[in-house]
């Protein structure tokens, strides 16, 4: 008999995250390939394939050993409140990486030259992570700012403006 | 003090006719009159917000009335210009003044009481030699019946003032020895910090414990480990009693940013030293309700990452804490209350500001900011004006449940009364009762006795 | 409370320069109202909404329009409030609230040259104004105390008092700048209405690097700052008060403005001077709008100059990497400059210009640039952070010769409140052209200079608009050619004055607020004269006010 969660959906359902069923782990979701792009997330849990596979693109293309699983549960969120194709297109997407070995710094021009209709989706993952918007003209969302990848990455060198350096005076010595 | 206004007050010296010791002290004198002078703060009691130094007229608010300070300048006519010097000590030590009349215990007398004599001479000199004299008189201290009796405070000197200076412990250093006669005397750190009875003494027994200062509570500085500054080296002690701030543990706000900012700071290094020594061996007072160092609270924490991009409620007083701090504090201390990179701006967390219990303090700081009256001026805005009582409590709550002691806890209501100055004292009332009391009971008494005696007299006429 | 109807003194728009004109006269005893057409607002609201705002790099993202105030917006679209005639785009951006534009400006308080005023007479270009350096000297004195301007002595504009404050703290960034460009550029010091140490009870600069849009620590003078010291004076302040006509009495003395609450009830106020002080654009669009049988070109307008030798500072820029790690980032937004190209006989024959070096991080632009470029991977961080430590951006700030054609006018299109929208006719001629091609071979210089590789010019032809609103209600001593006198006064009506960066009638280099401000104070003692000394005034209520 097949188990039910509790609003009786079955477990062959994709669309539930919470049914424990559909846990696995990334490295389930990657080729040799791919894997070797993202070693330190092989051991994540996916609550789902769609979300295991924006975590796999999220990884490959924002190119840190780690992500904040609360930020990526908003990002998430946020991009598909956004544009509800974008589970199917993040599985699409990771799927053709996977085939055909895509490397992360060629992947645009490809996608590009190709005419893909996936074309917009790296650029729409990188910017709800590193810029923290999603979406764009008058939907664009602000989801991130001082956890925003950008502001991170130069964290040890920079505020995010709005946020005070130091003490009058301390940005005259040489940045360390 | 320029070279012209001190010319003016040696002339000023001369010419009048006073039996004062030295007509011309030299100027090492003088200058160690001075210091001592900083040290023992003379000028933030006895100068107004504006005025000159050491006219008076500033209005300090006790339980029983509002006391204003005296001029203290030469002035023959409105300061001590007739003082000699035995008349300045008694002042100082046994809070006498020249006439004859009690001084009342904000004047901290009885800890100048350590004064050595040789150091009264000094602050003579210079307070005779060195200050301008101003001849202007501010208001007479005019207290409500009965604390307008000065020579109560006779009474009151009997049970509480030991009259003696300072004695170096020939068991202890010469270090330790500074300290404590700093600490104890000129710089009488205990009329804020040590706590008080019902008379308005201090508890010796509970020296640096603790105690309330207006709407600002001066906390336990005994070498207790978590209720006190235990867990504080030296260097922190020097930097707190120099900067205003120790690094990764507390900043002075209110009354203890004037005092660093108008005495303490101006210690020599040597001083500084010998307070933090004395300070570390103040028998540990300790509170069982601190289970951790009040400077040890919190970690990082980014209250906004999950509410970015949500736009804040027209309506301010619905703002939650994350929104608060977001529009109010994180431009300074951080979106994690992290602080700067030089530490300047503090973090939040590891900061007594959050740790304390007693909340009364950030809730005072958040009202009043921290401004200096050096070239910093403002080191921390006030947003009194900003924030109400109820935006303040929920902001504060934020702040000590995630970067303090989270069961330290504000209300409304607490913030409401620290802004209006502080719960009313009820003293003035009690007093008064009290009086009326013991002279209903005297006056029952008297009857009860003459009723007896009548119906004595009655009984004896009957047979 | 209901607003009041009537006060001596009617001022019109609460920004840095009305409420300021608005201060010194409740100074001195007069009753003034500031009438606002936008809303309060708040700092901190302000702070949070640029943190939520999706469009970090667009300034006026925290600023939204009111319906009954619109202002121009520009991004994500064009809201089209501000109608674009041509030529050449006129973009500027303006904040239609309590305290006006300064909410958001770099507070670059500079003077202008002395021979700044004086072009025509010198170099047969532009126009003389009606007055000399040495008699705006101590006002711009007056207003750099007002604001606190921080500024260093080597900037070529001759003063006969120091400045409030020495100059705010160079960031890193700005020294290599300067320690490679010398001795063939000498970098200097903005003159800057920042607090390089406590002053007038605000703090000293934290470093933020937000001047534009907000300053969160109230280290910056802002227009919100002039507008609570007016009302501190006595002033008072209606916001959410739209003037749409002025109007006149038979001997053309103005008697009253009528303004729009923003549920388009009619208002009327009376008083008995008049001071219109709305911004470059908006204060023409009102004086054209206030046409009438007697004056059908519009109040103040006998000479047919209102709104017209509209001007503006154009920039052109070069964006390169540096050999070095500079972070730009660190400290303020607009620390140094090279101000020696601002005069000289070449003014005869093409547009001088200043050098403006910038502060501001360059994260935002970077990610930006790499996402387009589609760099992703571990390269992104790697490329992010060496960007980002080298990208410095240099702009010109050049100086537009007055021309009639050039000018605000009053469109076809209204508003939601039923107003003409302003329609902005302008075009970038030869002079200017001419100046920012001679810079071109600064910007390589300077490239040079800083070992500079990646060289990104910006695009040929294209002109970035500085706000700096100038020209439309241009002061001269002929009525025939301009709209005010020197003191501000109209020609044509004797109890209206304008203040503001409109009457300004050649637009120099120099950032032009600071200059509308000190030609404020003059009007304002031209109103009332000062009681006291001003001098023994300033000084005085700044001692107070630093206790």
């Amino acid at each position: 008999m097949m188990a039910l969660d509790e609003s009786g959906r079955t477990a062959a359902n994709h669309a539930d995250p919470a049914d424990p069923s559909r846990r696995r782990l990334l490295v389930g979701l990657l080729t040799a390939y791919t894997a070797s792009l993202i070693p330190w997330a092989l051991a994540q849990e996916v609550p789902d394939e769609q979300r295991g596979a924006f975590m796999a693109l999220s990884a490959i293309l924002v190119g840190r050993p780690s992500l904040d699983a609360t930020q990526a549960t908003r990002t998430y969120d946020a991009l598909v409140a956004n544009d509800a194709r974008f589970p199917a297109d993040a599985q699409a997407l990771l799927a053709l990486i996977n085939e055909r070995h895509i490397d992360p710094l060629q992947l645009q021009a490809t996608l590009d030259n190709e005419h893909s209709p996936l074309a917009p989706l790296p650029r729409q993952i990188m910017r709800a992570w590193v810029l923290g918007v999603v979406g764009s003209g008058d939907s664009a969302r602000c989801i991130a700012y001082e956890s925003a990848l950008n502001a991170v990455m130069v964290a040890d060198v920079l505020k995010p403006p709005t946020y005070a350096y130091g003490s009058y005076g301390s940005w005259s010595g040489k940045p360390v | 003090m320029n070279a012209p206004i001190r010319c003016l007050a040696l002339l000023a010296a001369l010419v009048a006719a006073r039996a004062a010791a030295a007509d011309n002290p030299d100027a090492a004198l003088l200058q160690r009159g001075q210091y001592l002078a900083t040290a023992g703060d003379c000028v933030a009691c006895h100068t107004a917000p504006g005025g000159k130094p050491y006219v008076g007229g500033l209005i300090v608010p006790t339980p029983i009335g509002n006391i204003i300070s005296t001029n203290i300048t030469p002035s023959a006519s409105a300061g001590i210009g007739r003082y000699t010097e035995a008349q300045f000590r008694d002042a100082l030590r046994k809070g006498i003044r020249a006439d004859g009349k009690h001084l009342y215990p904000a004047m901290p007398y009885t800890a100048y009481a350590q004064i050595t004599d040789d150091d009264v001479h000094a602050l003579y000199a210079y307070f005779m030699h060195d200050v301008a004299p101003v001849d202007s008189k501010p208001a007479p201290t005019r207290l409500p019946f009965p604390f307008n009796v000065r020579a109560s405070m006779a009474a009151w000197n009997l049970l509480f003032l030991d009259g003696k200076p300072f004695t170096p412990d020939p068991g202890k250093s010469a270090a330790w020895n500074r300290g404590a006669y700093l600490v104890r005397g000129l710089a009488h750190c205990g009329t804020c910090h040590t706590p008080r009875n019902l008379l308005m003494a201090e508890q010796s027994s509970r020296e640096l414990a603790g105690g309330a200062v207006g709407t600002w509570f001066a906390p336990n500085i005994t070498a207790d480990a978590n209720s006190g500054i235990g867990g504080w080296s030296e260097q922190d002690l020097v930097d707190y009693l120099k900067f205003g701030h120790a690094r990764g543990k507390a900043q002075a706000a209110g009354p203890m940013a004037e005092a660093v900012d108008h005495s303490l700071q101006y210690l020599e290094p040597a001083d500084l030293q010998a307070i933090a020594a004395y300070l570390r061996t103040v028998p540990a007072q300790h509170d069982p309700a601190d289970t951790q160092a009040v400077d040890r609270w919190g970690a990082a924490f980014d209250g906004i990452a999950a509410q970015r991009g949500t736009a804040f409620p027209d309506d301010a007083e619905q703002w939650n804490g994350a929104q608060l701090y977001d529009a109010y504090c994180a431009s300074c201390h951080q979106a994690s209350g992290e602080g700067s990179f030089d530490g300047d701006l503090p973090p939040l967390f590891h900061n007594t500001a959050t740790g304390r219990r007693n909340t009364d303090n950030l809730v005072m700081v958040i009202l009043d900011g921290i401004r200096w009256t050096d070239a910093t001026g403002v080191r921390m805005p006030a947003f009194a004006n900003e924030l109400g009582d109820r935006q303040i409590a929920v902001l504060a709550n934020y702040l000590t449940q995630h970067y303090g002691n989270p069961s330290a806890q504000v209300t409304a209501g607490q913030v409401m009364a620290l802004r209006a100055g502080g719960a009313p004292s009820h003293l003035v009332a009690l007093a008064r009762w009290a009086m009326v009391a013991a002279v209903v009971l005297i006056l029952a008494i008297f009857l009860l006795w003459r009723r007896r005696r009548r119906r004595r007299e009655a009984s004896v006429g009957r047979a | 409370m209901a607003a009041p109807a009537s006060a001596d003194i009617v001022v019109i728009g609460a920004g840095i320069v009305g409420a300021l004109a608005a201060r010194r006269l409740a100074q001195q005893g007069a009753s003034v109202l500031i009438l606002e057409a936008g809303p309060r607002l708040e700092r901190a609201r302000i702070v949070a909404a640029f943190r939520n705002s999706p469009l970090k790099g667009n300034w006026m993202a925290p600023y939204p329009p009111s319906p009954w105030a619109p202002h121009p917006i520009y991004v994500p679209k064009d809201n089209g409030y501000l109608v674009q005639a041509g030529p050449y785009p006129y973009p500027a951006e303006y904040i239609r609230a309590v305290g006006g534009t300064t909410w958001h400006w770099a507070a670059q308080a500079w003077r202008l040259v002395p021979n700044d005023v004086r072009i025509r007479s010198l170099y047969g270009v532009g126009v003389d104004w009606p007055l000399s350096y040495e008699e705006l000297d101590p006002w711009y004195q007056e207003a750099e105390e007002i604001l606190g301007v921080a500024g260093a002595d080597n900037t070529g504009s001759p003063r006969q008092h120091p400045f409030p404050m020495a100059p705010v703290a160079e960031p890193w960034s700005m020294r290599r700048v300067r320690e490679r460009l010398a001795p063939t550029y000498a970098v200097v010091a903005n003159t800057v209405a920042r607090n390089s140490r406590g002053y007038d009870g605000r703090p000293a600069c934290v470093g933020n690097n937000s001047c534009q849009p907000i300053c969160p620590v109230n280290a910056q003078y802002l227009g919100i700052n002039a507008v609570e010291s007016a009302e501190a004076a006595g002033a008072k302040v209606v916001p959410n008060a739209v003037v749409y006509r002025i109007e006149h009495d038979a001997k053309g003395r103005i008697a009253a403005v009528h303004y729009y609450a923003p549920d388009k009830s009619e208002h009327r106020v009376t008083g008995k001077t008049f001071i219109l002080a709305a911004n470059g654009i908006e204060s023409p669009k009102l004086l054209l709008l206030s046409a009438s049988s007697t004056y059908p070109n519009g109040l103040a307008n006998r000479s047919g100059m209102v709104g017209r030798h509209l001007m503006d500072h154009p920039s052109t820029s070069l964006t390169f990497y540096a050999d070095e790690e500079l972070w730009l980032g660190r400290g303020p937004q607009s620390p140094s400059s090279i101000n020696t190209l601002r005069d000289g006989a070449f003014r005869s024959r093409h547009a001088p210009y200043r050098l403006d070096f910038t502060n501001i991080s360059q994260v935002l632009n970077v990610t930006n640039d790499l996402i387009r470029e589609g760099v992703y991977g571990a390269e992104f961080e790697k490329q992010l952070r060496w960007r980002a430590a080298r990208q410095i951006n240099v702009k010109n700030v050049l100086e537009v010769l007055p021309n009639p054609d050039n000018r605000i006018a009053l469109s076809s299109e209204k508003d939601a409140m039923g107003i003409p929208k302003p329609e902005a006719h302008y075009a970038i001629d030869d002079y200017t052209r001419r100046g920012a091609e001679v810079s071109k071979a600064d910007f390589a210089k300077i490239a040079e200079l800083m070992g500079g590789t990646g060289l990104r010019y910006s695009a040929e032809g294209h002109f970035a608009n500085n706000q700096h609103i100038t020209g439309t209600l241009s002061m001269g001593n002929d009525p025939a050619s301009s709209v005010v006198d020197g003191f501000g006064r109209t020609h044509d009506h004797e109890n209206l004055f304008v203040c503001g960066t409109g009457v300004m009638p050649t637009a120099a280099t120099m950032n032009s607020t600071l200059t509308a401000v000190a030609l404020a104070l003059r009007t304002a003692e031209h109103i009332l004269p000062a009681k006291q000394a001003h001098a023994a005034t300033t000084h005085a209520g700044h001692e107070a006010d630093r206790a």
